[in-house]
């Protein structure tokens, strides 16, 4: 015992397991976030895109019998919901933060509406856990990070394809400028209206692959409000992670182990509501936003500038 | 004869209510760097925004190496080769100096190390010393103008437009610039060089084309051959200056004195540079000079908005050098900000809050405004300064140029200030428009009001001010008076050739 | 070749916004009607029902008006935001919050007359409001911290803190053990005005009204708008805009606490909970945006919504239709109205292609 802690082997192994499970959740959506931001659209909507996600991948999976095929629905599903702040935000010149909220209404209704009849659906489609031959067993480390799902595998493999594009190729560097000032991009010929349609739908697919992940493996069942407000998370771990790629992967198994945390608090006997615990992404959110503001003093804020920002040529 | 790099044939360009270009005409050899001489709003920018498909002619047309092309884009003139360095960049600031150069002609992968090593070899090759790794935010305004060209030069531009260049350099980099554009030439580009400043043409380019009014005056002389003075004569024209029946001023006590004032601008330079001026009771004190020289600073520095770096501001004896721009109203100083819209107007609220702006203090009824003293108040300044609104509800926007002025001049007078400061009061407006409310200023300089008037427009301060100071790059570098003065002097004044001052006396004035 | 753009009319349609957003309401009822046939639904069954339940009777129209009080109170706070550009998106944090603080005020008076209960636990949870945005508004003001994220994320912070009360410091000694906050003190229980219409109706009114017309007319309103307006034009009239910065979101964010207050006063139960918020911080937004953030409109489109939400409650107790269509509903109507929205500020214009792009 430390502090009034109790610490077991199995216990902690067990909440950084955890810690990954509900890392390679939150990384996911929140990944898809960052592509947008980093196009400069602000999608508030992500609890609604995750949700729906998350109702497709449970149906397509247990009416297919295959995750995998309940992922990719979830992925596609997620995708169509973004096109609505696509086609309003980019397309119209709407009000972001206006048309994400909106979608967020949108895509839990739609949740609902689908998964109405599986609610208590008893059919499982669920993704095993696949073991790294000969790094799963190192000790406690293989069980930690070698032994998990499929899609956490895929989220990191997503992750890096996601970092090389942003900043190793062509259309990433222009999606980075449209982000920042969106007339250079313009003038120095990347279409804005084409790659911030491009990010907001890559960042639908992400949210929603991170809703069916609930569905095909984290919980395994659909049921109403399942997401739980992780999809509000998502878009504060944007902020923790300053807009990069791996920062917010590391937010992620931060925001990840108060996750698992929360319900192992007794297990731990520590002696603090899980309440506080759930509150702390968003406290350090917060923190970190403040830290960035000071900063911004004296040199440019990682937000991308344009965030917000409808862009229409000048007519002329 | 050599086919001509760049042909503009005709161009004719218009705006709602502006013709920009009417015919312009522009030859430029390969080899050569070629300068577009003339006085703001001669129709340089326009004329090479066409070229540089920004914009499209309305007419006329546009010939690189003998072949006709109609740009829609400005990415379809890059890829034909043509290049512009605009006056405001166009960068990311986040992006490195090699992200920016890159950036819309990529390669497919991109290898930092290697597209740096690229930029570098190409600043290299045009003498240009550039650290490809740094990012934009922490360049200097002249570094970052090397990033705009090597933009133009990566995408092998074989044609490049540079607007003001050296409107933000320090004189050491306008040098530098120099050399990179004798590089470039050197290699059988050809550079078009827009600029009303006669001392760089003489020294940079080779050939002039003057455009006046939206047209050629004069094309592709050769600069070698015309002195500096007959390119200045064809700048300004020769037209004779109507002299507009203005009493005699009768110049009381000083009203404003401006004493040593220095005012830095938010890039940390010196925007004003130690200027002293003083306006006395009954005259028009007018500022002369080419756009950008400060003139917005000083106005702005009296008026309040800008903080002081040093010297002293004196209205009526009172010094309000720190005081809030309302205590300086109260004192006495009326202000016609250049930004009508956004500085002294807020465009999207009624015009009767519009024309509150200065006064609602004075109309406060506890927590809540008289609203009707507040009606009277606008229908007085409706009436008295003749302003035509549609309703006094609807969206300041609603109202056209003149009579958004005249509610802005109406405002400011009502108060019957001291000391009117005006920056650019006639700039944009209409004929009409703007004879009213030249005849208002010199009507309340016949009244006692001092004047300080800022214009771009030299007709306009010739013929009303009673004293004209030139500013260049923040200081007063002349005083003429205008009845001897001709357009010539202070013209040359003003593009910072020869101080030809027609007074003795202007030690104390131009420090 | 010819191609379709959008062009910017010269002046927007009059009466744009209103047409809008019935053009919005009427696309959301269509989409929602073939929502409806895919499962099987009767469409018109349904949609008489929501009607009934909603605005067919005077005892529904009670549900509807008192369903319209947040989300009026909501979308007011959002406008109120709104007149200096900035965005109060915690409206559902801060309601939250309100609803805690008028708890407080009614655990440490249980035994104070009625009338003047109601008074100290609504002004507490104006108070609690301003509270809740108090950090936002500083850090905004002084730091330039968006203020969007801000209070956004302390909306998530105070549903952690409700669920937090109900099971530890405030949970009922009477509730067998479950968690839940004691039920607020009887006598505090808000009036009705007839049927279920209870007195939050009026108050939320007046407020509406009172702000509208202070907003209008006072020297603050006055000010906010010039300092809204641009920072130079406002230092030109010598307004601070930190100051304004700082007052508009505190009031903001007291607007949206009180309707906490009426919410925890009118509930049935009596007590907080999570859901005392449900959504209404948000739909508010939607709500205010919808009437172009004019605290005038937030009423009318609040009652639209009210009926949207009380109606839709009715086809949740119709077994085999899904009750996410009134969901679906709520969000669709935004972009209904975004969509025709576009159409009273441009017009399809078909030009040649080169032009077009250019």
């Amino acid at each position: 015992m430390i502090l009034g802690v109790t610490f077991t082997e199995a216990g902690v192994i067990g909440l950084l397991v955890a810690t990954v499970q509900f890392g390679t959740l939150l990384y996911l959506a929140a990944l898809g976030e960052t592509i947008s931001e980093k196009a400069g659209v602000l999608n508030l909507g992500v609890e609604g895109m995750m949700a729906t996600g998350a109702a497709m991948g449970f149906i397509v999976g247990v009416e297919t019998g295959s995750p995998w095929l309940g992922l990719l629905g979830g992925a596609v599903a997620g995708a169509i919901v973004s096109l609505i702040h696509a086609a309003a935000a980019v397309g119209l010149g709407a009000d972001q933060v206006v048309s994400g909220l909106a979608l967020t209404f949108l895509g839990l209704g739609f949740a609902d509406f689908i998964g109405d009849g599986y609610t208590d659906d008893e059919r499982r489609a669920r993704f095993a856990d696949v073991e790294i031959p000969g790094l799963d067993d190192i000790p406690w480390v293989g069980e930690v990070v070698f032994r998990h799902s499929p899609v956490t595998y895929l989220a990191v493999i997503i992750g890096v394809a996601a970092w090389f594009v942003l900043n190793r190729t062509a259309v990433g560097l222009g999606l980075r400028a449209v982000g920042e000032t969106a007339s250079t991009a313009d003038a120095a010929g990347h279409s804005v209206v084409r790659l911030r349609f491009a990010a907001v739908v890559t960042g639908g697919a992400l949210a929603g692959a991170s809703g069916a992940y609930l569905t095909t493996y984290l919980v395994g069942s659909w049921s109403q409000n399942l997401t739980a407000g992780r999809g509000w998370i998502a878009v504060a771990l944007v902020i923790f992670g300053a807009w990069r790629v791996g920062r917010v992967a590391i937010g992620a198994l931060l925001f990840g182990l108060t996750l698992a945390l929360k319900s192992r608090l007794t297990l731990f006997d520590i002696e603090i509501s899980g309440q506080f615990v759930d509150m702390l992404p968003f406290l350090l959110t917060i923190a970190v936003l403040v830290v960035i503001s000071f900063r911004a003093r004296n040199r440019p804020s990682p937000a991308p500038a344009a965030i917000g920002i409808a862009y229409r040529r000048e007519e002329r | 004869m050599t086919v001509p790099a760049v042909e503009l044939d005709g161009i004719w360009k218009r705006f709602p209510g502006v013709i920009a270009n009417s015919g312009a005409n522009l030859t430029v050899r390969p080899g050569t760097v070629h300068a577009v001489l003339g006085e703001n709003g001669a129709g340089k920018t326009t004329l090479m925004n066409c070229l540089a498909g920004v914009y499209r002619p309305d007419e006329g047309a546009v010939r690189l190496g003998g072949q006709e092309l109609s740009f829609s884009s400005p990415a379809d003139a890059i890829a034909a080769g043509v290049g512009m360095v605009h006056q405001e960049f166009r960068l990311v600031p986040t992006f490195t100096v090699a992200e920016n150069v890159v950036l819309g002609a990529a390669p497919r992968i991109i290898d930092q190390g290697g597209i740096e090593a690229s930029v570098a070899d190409l600043a290299a090759r045009f003498g240009f010393d550039a650290d490809p790794a740094r990012p934009v935010w922490q360049l200097s305004m002249g570094e970052r103008q090397r990033v705009e060209i090597l933009k133009a030069l990566w995408r092998d531009a074989n044609v490049l437009i540079l607007d003001e260049p050296t409107a933000v350099l320090t004189p050491q980099e306008a040098v530098e610039l120099g050399e990179v554009l004798r590089r470039m030439v050197a290699e059988g580009r050809s550079v078009i060089f827009i600029s009303h400043k006669l001392d760089e043409v003489v020294s940079f380019c080779d050939e002039a084309t003057v455009l006046r009014g939206g047209a050629t005056v004069a094309a592709s002389l050769s600069v070698a051959e015309v002195d500096a003075s007959e390119l200045a004569q064809l700048m300004v024209g020769d037209v004779a200056v109507e002299p507009v029946p203005v009493a005699v001023a009768m110049p009381g006590d000083p009203a404003l004195t401006v004493d040593a004032l220095s005012v830095r601008d938010a890039r940390g330079l010196l925007a004003v540079d130690d200027v002293s001026l003083e306006v006395r009771s009954g005259e028009i004190v007018g500022i002369a000079g080419v756009a950008g020289n400060g003139q917005r600073a000083l106005t702005d520095a009296i008026a309040g908005l800008e903080p002081v770096e040093s010297g002293t501001i004196t209205v009526m004896q009172h010094d309000v050098t720190s005081a809030p721009p309302q205590r300086r109203f109260r004192a006495g100083l009326a202000y016609v900000p250049e930004d009508r819209l956004g500085v002294g107007l807020a465009p999207k609220l009624p015009v009767t809050e519009n024309a509150m702006m200065r006064a609602y203090r004075k109309l406060r009824r506890g927590p809540m405004l008289a609203w009707d003293d507040a009606d009277q108040l606008t229908d007085q300044i409706i009436r008295e300064f003749e302003v035509k609104i549609g309703s006094k509800d609807a969206p300041l926007a609603s109202l056209s140029g003149g009579n958004l002025q005249r509610l802005l001049l109406g405002r400011e007078l009502t108060g019957e200030p001291d000391i009117l400061v005006a920056s650019q009061p006639t700039r944009g407006l209409d004929v009409a428009g703007v004879r009213a409310i030249q005849r208002l200023i010199v009507q309340q300089r016949d009244n006692g009001t001092g004047v300080l008037m800022v214009s771009e427009d030299l007709d306009e301060l010739l013929a009303l001010a009673d004293r004209i100071l030139v500013m260049v790059e923040g200081r007063i570098v002349g005083e003429f008076d205008p009845r001897v003065a001709t357009r010539a002097d202070i013209g040359a004044a003003m593009i910072g050739g020869s101080d030809r001052s027609t007074r003795p006396d202007t030690e104390g004035v131009s420090s | 070749m010819k191609r379709l753009v959008l062009a910017r009319r010269e002046t927007p349609t009059r009466g744009g916004q209103p047409l809008a957003f019935l053009v919005g309401l009427v696309f959301a009822l269509v989409v929602g009607a073939i929502l409806l046939w895919i499962t099987g639904d009767p469409v018109l069954d349904v949609y008489e029902r929501m009607w009934d339940r909603s605005l067919g009777s005077q005892n529904t129209w009670s549900d509807t008006f008192n369903r319209a009080v947040p989300l009026a109170l909501a979308g007011l706070a959002v406008s109120i935001a709104a007149t200096m550009g900035l965005w109060n998106i915690g409206a559902e944090g801060q309601i939250m919050f309100g609803a805690i603080a008028a708890t407080f005020v009614g655990r440490l008076l249980p035994d104070a007359p009625g009338l003047i209960l109601i008074v100290a636990m609504l002004l507490a949870a104006a108070f609690g409001g301003a509270l809740w945005s108090f950090g936002p508004a500083v850090a905004r003001s002084e730091i330039g911290v968006s203020e969007i994220i801000t209070t956004l994320m302390l909306t998530e912070v105070a549903s952690r803190l409700i669920v937090y009360l109900e099971q530890g410091p405030w949970k009922d000694p009477d509730g067998f053990g479950f968690p839940g906050v004691t039920p607020r003190p009887d006598q505090a229980e808000l009036g009705t005005l007839w049927e279920r219409t209870h007195i939050g109706v009026l108050i939320a009114l007046a407020v509406i009204i009172g702000f509208a017309w202070y907003l209008r007319r006072s020297v603050w309103g006055y000010e906010l708008r010039i300092a809204g307006s641009s920072e130079k034009a406002a230092a030109y009239a010598g307004i601070s805009v930190r100051r304004k910065v700082l007052g508009v979101l505190l009031v903001s964010g007291a607007v949206a606490g009180f309707a906490g207050g009426i919410e925890l006063l009118t509930t049935t139960t009596g007590k907080l909970t999570v859901q005392i918020s449900n959504g209404y911080g948000f739909a508010g937004i939607i709500v205010a945006a919808l009437a172009l953030m004019r605290p005038s409109g937030v009423a009318a489109v609040a009652l639209a919504f009210g009926a949207l939400q009380v109606g839709g409650q009715a086809i949740q107790t119709n077994p085999g239709v899904s009750p996410a269509v009134a969901t679906i509903l709520q969000g669709l109507v935004l972009f209904g109205a975004i969509g025709a929205a576009v159409f009273s500020t441009y017009r399809l214009r078909l030009v040649d292609r080169q032009v077009a792009e250019s």
